[in-house]
């Protein structure tokens, strides 16, 4: 769940309040603001009227004709999301005559549309199939033969395009156009010859081509990634927020006994609107690969009693020497609880002097989604951090000079561990190195005590955005292996350093966390989810 | 409840000795016994545990306990589509596991307000072979009360009998219990070839089955002695309880929903209720074997009135279409491939339907969110309310009266536990 | 076909006893404030216009993110005048208690028994109010909607698919 900054009500002096106009739609009058399109009122009230080529987030063509309706006073029906309301406007969208046109549009669509559900990816959440069960009963009256053609068109590095399928809605065109901002799709031949393609010279491959599958009505693009994976029916939506960069799209992951298929985004019209980056949609991958599954101390895999005795054991022999001795080290892509967890064991309990944060390294980015810093907390640990917090290149010269002699490492992305021969970061001088991580590295070889982290995937908490914003994340899967939450870990090890901090869960944490720091004082946890079986979600659309 | 007909000459035995009625013999102190009877017992049929207190031979109280043979009807059906919940029917009265398949369709079409366009041939089949299946209980039920009086050779009739019925019921669809034969807007498919001689005979041998049973059982002392005025339910009892079907036509309650209620076509065959008016064991079995002639006049007249026709309604957005289409068009594709991964699209809405089930008034619950599968999918088991009067009416009786009172009360476990 | 029940319910209880009536799919139903169960339903036994001598059902549907989360559910016929009614009593997720209807028909005893086995709403006096399809040492309310349908109860041994 995202939420916004804290907001004040307008100062008086405000600009005045929308201008309405009264719209009587199915025989019920309504309240609208001026200017909202007509599609989305009959919606509102819950007209259910079917489309496929408009979006919300796009502009709209009106090709489909999916969606006329009937309005008093004009002679033909009108395509609703071309129009907006106005005032006294009569519409019927449940008329016979509004559902006889609407059943020919969808026949008009599906006479020359391929058999190919039980081997097409979109099967399930097909928007075509959708349509046809709540608006069209009836069955073909045609011979069968359709329009051949190219079913297999590699439109460039991440979508593969059935032409056969495609439904001519132009969908996918003005996402490139005015979502990535380049002009790489092109519809060309006309009437039922048309084809969709790239446009000359170019290839399907901005940053943001696998939105395309995602607005594609039906299974014409898919993306190749995705492809034959899995099925629709068989995943579970559960919301989330991408941690691929600073930006924080809001997404559902979609997944299946334990596994994630792919990230969708979610809309959220302050963030990302309805639109993710690619490699933002890759980053479910490394969920699954490479992952601390079990406690490891000296190198073998152990039980977490052992593990915790033994970090507990090393910690408390540095520590003995004082507390300037220890070393911390944040990572921004911890949650904000992860982050909270350590601050108050670091800081408040053990005293420590030290500490610093680590984090991915700077990126691309561009003007539309992609934010630099790829790292999901930067906003949240330097607020949590409150200026203690020094940079890695501190911690490699703290460790020449052996100003530490132990470090606690809390998420090892972008902690760059050098060979024995180099001295980028000499970890091996070091007389304790306990390290929680999600993934076996260079640092977890390393360790003396290697723990395993639970991933953004796996843990409900909440991630800060550049905007400053507090988004919840929620637990698709369960753990890999053994692993557990960063802030339970924390308060395992610190009962056995004899540190009274005891959280019992994640909801815990965030209410202690949201009442003493300020960035967070606006923020909900919200309610927990049931993941939302995609089978009965009548089609994402 | 006591029971007030006791066996003519009773006599006191003290310390092995017979002595008159009117010997004033001091009373023995006696402890109530707690004895188990279930789970597993051959006459606890469907397993129910009955945790009784007894003096002698005479219960002082008994706990009836059910739910052994719970399988999470309700639970599976929220997560199921509306067409996967037929197997679940099958299994709850399992002896006549048609009439569960008609009383879900119904209710499911009322939902969606099809009743009315189900196709006429469809309406029949499903009487035809809802009787059949009501034959099947009765059959079942009164064969095994007798076998647990001893009665084997009445046992072994009954099920010749019943066999025959369930041959057909085998060519029909395919399994004598499993049957899911009905789909929500008709019948999966239409009656085999030959179907109606084949059922014209097998009613008349099974009229002569009943003769035969009529002359070992109704006047036979053994079996009266032990049925008669044993267990009586009164006709107050049943409108506490919520007892219908046989168990309350035995007590002068005519209430049939056939006839106050008719559903599918029953309005247009000439058939009777059979009414009882003690209300005990005897009466019970009484009305059940008359019940079976009543099905079996219906069956008659249904085989003689059906016509051909559809089996199923037209609509290919609740009944899969034929494969041909399926395989050549695309809307065809699209419409079974729905059905079978959504679900018909039942608007939201609740109903409670109710049919005539072999042991009364079979309801279902029906409560719908708009998706593929059920929200709540609740059946009115009728011979769970049957069964709810058992302890008070057992208390008073002795052991060997709970084997008949239990018996034909025609507790089936599947549909009592779910 | 049974509207006159409801009428002789609006014309009887217009105390804000009767916080709902409708009919759908040719089932008349009404909605009872949680209080007046038993009053409501007494008088529909005993009133000579609407006469439900016979007790039919009594389940419970939950409606999970709907306030109040549970509905208990009625269901009346009466075998004289042919007509039938559905009440629902709507039962808050913190207190999930109404009044028992044993002393109205007896044979609403097992009915509620189940309705606390598998939803967990208790009845006020009930003479015996225990579990009757699952065994005693069964942990939770298995037909709520937040039960999961795998989930392992303490008495069972994991198997694949099982939550714990």
């Amino acid at each position: 769940m995202s939420t916004g900054p804290v907001t004040t009500p307008p100062a008086p002096g405000a600009p005045p309040p929308v201008e309405t106009v009264t719209v009587t739609i199915d025989g019920k009058t309504h309240q609208f603001p001026k200017g909202t399109n007509l599609l989305e009122a009959c919606n509102a009230t819950g007209a259910n009227v079917p489309f496929f080529c408009y979006h919300p987030g796009l502009s709209s063509p009106a090709v489909c004709r999916q969606c006329l309706v009937e309005v008093k006073g004009q002679p033909k029906p009108v395509p609703s999301c071309y129009t907006p309301v106005a005032d006294k406007m009569e519409v019927a969208t449940a008329s016979p005559k509004t559902l006889d046109v609407r059943r020919q549009m969808l026949e008009f669509t599906l006479v020359n549309h391929p058999i190919d559900c039980p081997i097409c990816d979109k099967a399930g959440e097909c928007m075509l199939q959708k349509h046809y069960f709540d608006w069209d009963g009836k069955l073909a009256r045609n011979d069968g033969i359709k329009v051949k053609k190219a079913k297999v068109v590699d439109l460039g590095p991440t979508i593969v395009l059935d032409q056969e399928r495609c439904i001519l809605c132009t969908r996918c065109i003005r996402v490139c156009d005015e979502v990535a901002g380049v002009h790489q799709l092109e519809m060309s031949k006309r009437g039922d010859r048309e084809l969709l393609g790239v446009a000359p010279g170019h290839k399907l491959d901005n940053p943001y081509s696998l939105n395309t599958v995602d607005v594609c009505p039906v299974g014409a693009l898919t993306s190749k990634d995705f492809r034959f994976a899995m099925r629709a029916w068989e995943l579970y939506a559960t919301p989330s927020v991408c941690t691929g960069c600073a930006t924080g799209c809001n997404t559902d992951v979609h997944s299946s006994r334990g596994r994630i298929y792919r990230l969708v985004p979610r809309v959220n019209e302050k963030v990302n609107k309805h639109w993710m980056c690619d490699e933002g949609r890759m980053t479910y991958k490394a969920v699954h690969t490479d992952r601390l599954a079990a406690p490891m101390s000296e190198g073998a895999a152990v039980e977490w009693d052992r593990a915790l005795d033994d970090a507990t054991r090393r910690l408390r022999t540095v520590l003995d020497q004082g507390p300037g001795r220890l070393g911390v080290v944040f990572n921004a892509t911890s949650p904000n609880e992860d982050l909270y967890a350590l601050a108050k064991l670091a800081f408040d309990h053990l005293g420590v002097g030290k500490a610093y944060l680590a984090g991915r390294d700077q990126g691309w980015s561009d003007k539309i989604l992609v934010s630099a810093d790829k790292n999901p907390n930067t906003a949240g640990a330097f607020a949590i951090g409150a200026g203690r917090l020094k940079t890695l290149l501190d911690l490699a010269n703290d460790l020449k000079s052996g100003a530490i002699g132990a470090l606690l490492v809390v998420g090892t992305d972008g902690v760059l561990v050098g060979d024995k021969a180099s001295a980028t970061m000499p970890l091996d001088k070091l007389e304790a190195l306990v390290v929680l991580s999600t993934h076996k590295n260079a640092v977890t070889q390393a360790a003396h005590v290697a723990l395993p982290l639970a991933g953004w995937a796996e843990l409900d908490g909440t991630f800060t955005n550049k905007l400053g914003m507090v988004q919840r994340v929620h637990a698709a899967i369960p753990p890999a292996g053994d692993a557990l939450a960063g802030w339970d870990i924390l308060s395992h090890l610190a009962h056995k350093l004899g540190a009274t901090m005891d959280f019992q869960s994640a909801k815990a944490v965030f209410t202690e966390a949201s009442s003493k720091l300020p960035f967070m004082k606006g923020a909900e946890w919200g309610r927990g989810v049931r993941p939302l079986q995609l089978r009965f979600a009548n089609s994402r659309g | 409840m006591d029971n007030t007909l006791a066996p003519p000459q009773t006599r006191r035995v003290v310390m092995g000795i017979q002595e008159p009625q009117d010997f004033d013999a001091p009373e023995l102190p006696t402890e109530p016994l707690p004895l188990n009877m279930g789970p597993s017992h051959p006459a606890m049929h469907g397993t129910v545990r009955m945790v009784l207190e007894v003096e002698g031979e005479k219960i002082s109280s008994a706990d009836v306990q059910i739910g052994y043979l719970h399988r999470c009807f309700e639970k599976e059906s929220e997560f199921a589509t509306w067409t996967q919940v037929f197997p679940y029917t099958d299994r709850l009265n399992y002896i006549s596991p048609m009439l569960n398949n008609v009383g879900y369709a119904m209710a499911v079409e009322k939902l969606l307000g099809i009743t009315n366009q189900i196709p006429e041939r469809a309406q029949y089949i499903r009487v035809i072979v809802g009787e059949m299946s009501r034959i099947t209980d009765h059959m079942t039920c009164l064969g095994a009360s007798a076998m647990e009086l001893g009665a084997f050779t009445v046992f072994l009739y009954m099920l010749k009998a019943r066999e025959w019925l369930f041959e057909l019921i085998e060519e029909v669809c395919g399994a004598r219990l499993t049957v899911s034969y009905l789909r929500i807007g008709g019948c999966a498919w239409d009656l085999p070839e030959g179907f109606a001689e084949k059922l014209r005979s097998i009613l008349e041998r099974s009229k002569g089955v009943l003769a035969e049973v009529s002359t070992l059982l109704d006047r036979n002392r053994i079996f009266r002695d032990r049925l008669d005025g044993i267990g009586v339910v009164t006709q107050q009892d049943c409108l506490q309880y919520g007892i219908t079907g046989p168990v309350a036509r035995s007590t002068g309650l005519a209430y049939d929903v056939r006839k106050d209620a008719p559903y599918l076509v029953y309005d247009r065959f000439d058939f009777d209720v059979p009414v009882g008016s003690v209300g005990d064991n005897f009466d019970r079995y009484a009305v059940r074997v008359e019940e079976m002639k009543q099905s079996m006049r219906i069956l008659e007249q249904a085989l003689q009135q059906i016509q051909p026709g559809p089996v199923a309604v037209n609509d290919p957005r609740i009944i899969l279409p034929a494969k041909s289409e399926t395989y050549n068009s695309i809307e065809a594709m699209i419409a079974h491939f729905k059905i079978i991964m959504d679900g018909i699209h039942v608007p939201p809405g609740e109903v409670y339907s109710y049919t005539e089930a072999g042991n009364g008034e079979l309801g279902f619950y029906l409560v719908s969110d708009g998706t593929g599968r059920p929200w709540k999918c609740r059946v009115r088991p009728p011979c769970f309310a049957a069964t709810a009067i058992l302890p008070e009416l057992l208390k008073g009786l002795f052991i060997a009266d709970i084997v008949p009172t239990f018996g034909l009360m025609n507790m089936i476990g599947g549909e009592c536990d779910r | 076909m049974s509207q006159n029940v409801l009428e002789r319910l609006k014309a009887q209880f217009t105390g804000g006893e009767l916080l709902d009536t409708g009919s759908q799919h040719g089932d008349e139903w009404a909605r009872i404030r949680r209080d007046a169960w038993v009053t409501v339903a007494t008088f529909l036994r005993d009133d000579p216009a609407t006469k439900m001598e016979m007790f039919t059902d009594l389940t419970v549907v939950d409606r999970f993110a709907t306030e109040p989360r549970f509905d208990v559910v009625l269901h009346l016929y009466s075998v004289s005048l042919k007509q039938r009614v559905r009440l629902y009593a709507g039962v808050p997720e913190e207190d999930p208690t109404l009044e028992t209807l044993v002393p109205v028909w007896a044979g609403a005893n097992w009915f509620e028994r189940e309705a606390y086995d598998l939803y967990g709403v208790r009845f006020k006096g009930h003479p015996d109010l225990r579990r009757i399809l699952m065994y005693p040492e069964f942990v939770g309310h298995p037909l709520r909607k937040d039960y999961p349908k795998e989930k392992r109860q303490p008495l069972v041994r994991r198997q694949p698919g099982s939550v714990d």
